[in-house]
């Protein structure tokens, strides 16, 4: 009774936040994209061949400083100004806004401020320059993604823990790289594209599929055949051909991963926006007179989207899914490590080695279960009636 | 039900258009264009016989011309009624029965028609030895789960098929092929294609002959075929299991049932007979969307597994940017899907006989 009482004074997205955390399943998954986040935001840090602070003759640098890219002084920002402006009283919406103005003029700052060394020879970092220091305090993982570790005489293919002068946990690659290393700067690329294509892949669907239900008819019956036209190509196949004819850079497989997977949040919308349209705020809305985006996204939207909740964290992790096996088919990101070229790595390479197929196979898989669990704890605490725990109970 | 397949038909054919046009506007709005690949491939030859080359090409396919003219080309030489063109690329009469011309693809120089006659057999061959396997064990476990429900095999169950639903295919493929077809760990199964070049010679079946057992075409054929099809099979086996589970619990304590039960008849009568036949239709529905997802995994499995099929050649299409290729391929898979859906409505009708399509 006292339950139902408190509940009841939550608003609508606090309870079904309250319910989706309820169970155990949701906070691992939660808890691994934490983990990832972190990884993320934090990767040069983490993995670097170079000291984070290093005391020579009484004078203490941060070398790890002076190396940092732009995208990672960009990352950091991006993240500090999430956490900032989380913390802020504000509504949603403005949150939001808030914070890409904020990554925005970071990325501006960042662009011109920053710069770092053209050319990085990390041999230099186990040179006497920077070994023989009063004290230096080194990253957690000692090596860069892109050190090949020429000067230690490494031929590559080193399994976890074989050699005793240095340790790599997860072994080495090919090119004598530390696989832990390049598995943690390529959650980088995992994480961005898992949410920017998802955010265009729902911002494109939420439009059109807003558009089809709100007017339906004629509208309606072109956008459908419009969705269905997309469904019925092979995403796969789409996503190869626009890579393949499109170029290669991050930026680019983001938006095409996006165009590519919106008809799904398509139909979610217009089936839940013919629902919405005959309601009576709907209608009082349009009788006052107001602009049409105003009805669309003010009024009917926030009633309509609980179900794409679901449908996004699973459309995150198909995301991943899909830059994972561009990557594998040769037709990812070249200048950065990522989980699916490491995998297609592991079969290109001339014999099998475990670590190189099971670690970045281990965090695809990881990465895409922890949305699925999302994704259902989600959809139990939103729709009682679909939900596992409800129907053990009738 | 004939006017309603007809009509059907006909609505498939806006449909294919579309697909085509995104597919074909990607390709012609793309840097380079559609006709930078054709000359890579002609670096080594003499300046006139590379204009010659590329003479011929605009003719035959109108690449001097802009992206619609040659999209309406190219609509014009595949569909079985049109203009007829000659060799030259000029236009002639009007004809019910020039009959479809694919093209030739600009990486191989070969038919197009010929190549996917190759390689679409072997992509069904995949996927219909999948389709049945994955629908027989997803039964069979779901059923097994939903009648024990919250016994350790249900829990055990509901939770490895959460997991092997996430595992990617990518994975489990290199794993399979790393482990059980490696000379380093097990080789047990062969690495690559979908028969041995003796293979070819042996009789169907197997027997025995003088030199020992011979195991023919047909075990050969199974041999190369398990581990692709365990990698293109367990994730839709997970979610299709997981769904017989749920429909079948819905449909167990449903009023008729109970009445199934209390007439009297065996338990095994009431399940198979009256429960499951009612928890077929969301399994139906399900599988119109199989073909496509699996068309999509075939392109990774036949990847991995080396085997020449329709997901390898749009790979290789795409990465030599062979239009004429890419184009067929669009709306032939484009094609198959649709079949596959139609293929579940008639099923529902099957299934159930309140649905009718008159």
């Amino acid at each position: 009774m006292t339950d139902a009482a408190v509940s009841s004074r939550q608003s609508f997205a606090a309870r079904i936040w309250r319910r989706t955390l309820d169970g155990v399943g949701v906070k691992l998954g939660l808890a691994w994209v934490g983990l990832l986040v972190f990884c993320a935001v934090f990767a040069p840090f983490i993995a670097n061949s170079m000291p984070l602070l290093i005391s020579r003759n009484g004078e203490i640098s941060a070398p790890v400083l002076n190396y940092l890219a732009i995208e990672d002084v960009w990352i950091l920002a991006g993240f500090f100004i999430a956490v900032a402006v989380s913390r802020l009283q504000l509504s949603g919406g403005s949150k939001f806004m808030l914070f890409l103005a904020g990554t925005g003029v970071a990325a501006l700052i960042a662009h011109v401020t920053v710069q770092p060394p053209a050319l990085v020879i990390y041999d230099d970092f186990r040179s006497a320059e920077y070994t023989q220091a009063d004290w230096r305090i080194m990253p957690p993982i000692p090596y860069a993604p892109g050190d090949y570790l020429r000067d230690l005489g490494s031929k590559g293919l080193e399994a976890p823990f074989a050699s005793d002068s240095h340790l790599h946990w997860m072994g080495t690659e090919e090119n004598g790289a530390d696989v832990f290393s390049r598995m943690i700067h390529a959650c980088r690329i995992s994480l961005s594209i898992g949410f920017i294509a998802t955010g265009i892949a729902l911002a494109i669907g939420i439009v059109v599929g807003g558009l089809m239900g709100y007017f339906s008819g004629v509208v309606d019956m072109l956008g459908m055949r419009l969705v269905e036209i997309f469904e019925d190509i092979p995403t796969l196949f789409l996503l190869l051909t626009f890579v393949a004819f499109f170029g290669r850079s991050l930026y680019m497989m983001m938006v095409i991963i996006g165009v590519t997977g919106w008809s799904g949040y398509a139909r979610y919308v217009r089936s839940e926006f013919l629902k919405l349209r005959k309601q009576d705020y709907v209608q009082a809305a349009i009788a006052s007179g107001l602009p049409l985006q105003s009805i669309l996204f003010r009024h009917m939207l926030p009633n309509g989207v609980a179900p794409l909740l679901v449908a996004v964290s699973f459309g995150v992790a198909g995301a991943i899914l899909s830059e994972a096996t561009l990557s594998f088919l040769g037709l990812g990101v070249v200048d950065a490590p990522s989980w699916g070229a490491m995998l297609d790595q592991a079969v290109k390479s001339s014999t099998f080695n475990w670590w190189m197929a099971v670690f970045p196979g281990g965090a695809i898989f990881m990465t895409v279960f922890a949305y699925n669990l999302i994704g259902e704890a989600f959809r139990d605490a939103i729709d009682p009636k679909l939900s596992r725990r409800g129907g053990s109970e009738s | 039900m004939l006017t309603y397949l007809l009509r059907r038909l006909l609505l498939m054919i806006p449909t294919l258009l579309g697909i085509t046009i995104v597919v074909f506007s990607v390709m012609a709005a793309s840097p380079g264009g559609i006709s930078a690949q054709t000359l890579v491939g002609g670096m080594d030859m003499k300046p006139q016989e590379k204009q010659a080359l590329l003479d011929y090409y605009n003719k035959r396919y109108g690449l001097d011309q802009p992206p619609p003219m040659q999209y309406l080309r190219w609509l014009n030489n595949v569909s079985p009624i049109g203009f007829v063109t000659d060799e030259q690329g000029q236009r002639g009469a009007f004809s019910f029965s020039k009959g479809m011309d694919l093209g030739t693809s600009f990486q191989y120089g070969r038919p197009v028609g010929d190549i996917l006659a190759e390689r679409i057999p072997i992509t069904l061959l995949l996927n219909l030895v999948t389709i049945p396997l994955t629908y027989l064990l997803a039964i069979m476990i779901g059923m097994k789960s939903a009648t024990q429900r919250g016994s350790s095999f249900d829990v055990g169950a509901s939770l490895s098929m959460l997991a092997l639903w996430s595992i990617p295919t990518m994975l489990a493929g290199v794993l399979l092929l790393g482990f059980f077809a490696n000379v380093q760990h097990f080789q047990w199964f062969p690495t690559a294609g979908i028969s041995s070049r003796e293979a070819l010679d042996m009789p169907f079946l197997p027997h025995w002959d003088d030199n020992g057992f011979v195991r023919g075409f047909l075990l050969d054929r199974i041999w190369h075929l398990i581990l692709p099809v365990i990698c293109l099979s367990y994730g839709s086996f997970a979610a299709l299991a997981k769904l017989t589970r749920t429909s079948i619990l819905e449909n167990l304590h449903a009023d008729y049932a109970r009445t199934a039960r209390a007439k009297g008849l065996a338990e095994d009568e009431v399940l198979w007979k009256h429960v499951f036949r009612n928890s077929l239709l969301p399994l139906i529905t399900v599988s119109a969307g199989l073909l496509p997802s699996l068309l999509a995994g075939s392109l990774i499995v036949e990847n991995i597994f080396s085997i020449n099929g329709m997901g390898q050649l749009a790979v290789e299409a795409v990465k030599g940017r062979d239009r004429e290729l890419v184009l067929s391929i669009t709306w032939v898979s484009g094609f198959l899907t649709l079949i596959g859906y139609l293929i579940a409505d008639f099923c529902y009708t099957l299934a159930d006989p309140r649905v009718s399509y008159d």
